[in-house]
């Protein structure tokens, strides 16, 4: 779907063309056509082509509300315990490079309980083998 | 918006008739958009700038780019190629954007080809009004989204002054009085009470009484 949208008051006169402070309109002459061309690179969507247009051609709410682009799509890695989306493949990669080990698949909330568990049981293991000393002695 | 205007052309042909090979870099931001700075306006400033007319020896030759904003250092050291054989930049920007190619570019001389004018608003194609002096203490909560500040040539905070004629100001280029303004539009809004109440004296420390502003996070970064 294009942004610069004209309607079919549109008749080429090249008023927007002429008038566009970005340069970001042009058109071409070619095979017995008139082609009107947008670079949207270029476009500030300053609206001066919607206000010098003498047909009231220009759709400009395109510019305003245009739909979104899919610019990539990467697979996802979703937390082992409450199947919430972490991170995806690509980026567990660099974090694991980064640090140099692999990652367990938890979300912020479950990767803390883990580590408190974690804690809790080292605890628990270090209090038993104290025990056992002690029995021992 | 920042809105900037041409320098004379006699002016901007001073500041350049003793270099070779210039660069006119115009800005797709602001002034893009207030008809100055944008791409158009500087292909149409090489054109004429180009001409022998202006020069007593050989003219300069010109080559034109565009970055979307001037005033982003990063921005413009990633994204802005200046050809090596330039010998200076004419930019189409406002004050901030000039002096960020200056400091990126720092071994060629940079020179603004637009007096930086004001903050403003587009009031009818190709009218842009002052409405924003960037005092940095907004009053428009109480004067009915009409500013004193920009709009008062007084910068007057309790109401208009004695040159207050039919609801325009005495400096005349039928200036709208701010103030005559504020007045209408408290009416309109049912707030007219409002009006009688008096502004303590304005705190200016926010404007320019502290020297150079910055805003961001760790204002000690550069």
């Amino acid at each position: 779907m294009a942004y610069f949208v004209v309607n079919d008051r549109c008749n080429g006169c090249l008023s927007c063309v002429e008038n566009c402070p970005a340069t970001a309109l042009s058109y071409k002459d070619a095979n017995g056509k008139r082609t009107i061309l947008h670079n949207m690179a270029r476009c500030v969507r300053c609206a001066n082509c919607w206000r010098v247009c003498p047909q009231e051609a220009i759709e400009f709410k395109h510019f305003l509300e245009n739909r979104w682009d899919e610019v990539i799509e990467l697979e996802l890695i979703y937390c082992s315990v409450c199947g919430e989306p972490v991170y995806t493949s690509r980026q567990e990669r660099t974090l694991s490079e980064t640090i140099g080990r692999s990652l367990e698949h938890l979300c912020p909330k479950h990767k803390a309980s883990d580590f408190a568990a974690r804690q809790a049981l080292a605890l628990k293991t270090k209090r038993i083998n104290r025990e056992n000393l002690h029995d021992r002695r | 918006m920042i809105v900037a205007d041409l320098k004379p052309l006699g002016e901007i042909v001073e500041t350049i008739s003793h270099f070779k090979k210039i660069s006119i870099v115009a800005c797709g931001g602001c002034v893009s958009i207030c008809l100055t700075g944008g791409a158009s306006s500087a292909d149409a400033l090489a054109r004429e700038l180009g001409h022998p007319r202006h020069y007593r020896s050989l003219p300069p030759t010109f080559e034109t780019t565009t970055i979307q904003r001037q005033c982003e250092k990063d921005f413009v050291k990633a994204f802005l190629t200046i050809p090596p054989d330039a010998d200076a930049i004419l930019s189409l920007a406002c004050g901030a954007g000039v002096q960020t190619v200056a400091e990126v570019f720092n071994t060629l001389p940079v020179v603004p080809a637009l007096n930086t004018s004001f903050l403003g608003s587009l009031d009818a194609p190709g009218i842009w009004r002052e409405k924003c002096q960037g005092c940095g203490n907004c009053l428009l909560a109480y004067t009915g989204g009409i500013c004193p500040v920009s709009r008062c040539a007084k910068r007057l905070l309790n109401g208009p002054c004695g040159g207050s004629k039919n609801g325009k100001c005495e400096i005349g280029d039928d200036t709208d009085c701010a103030w005559a303004l504020i007045i209408e539009r408290l009416k309109v809004l049912g707030r007219l009470g409002e009006y009688e109440k008096l502004f303590p004296l304005k705190d200016w420390s926010s404007d320019r009484g502290k020297g150079p502003r910055v805003l961001g996070v760790d204002k000690t970064r550069t």
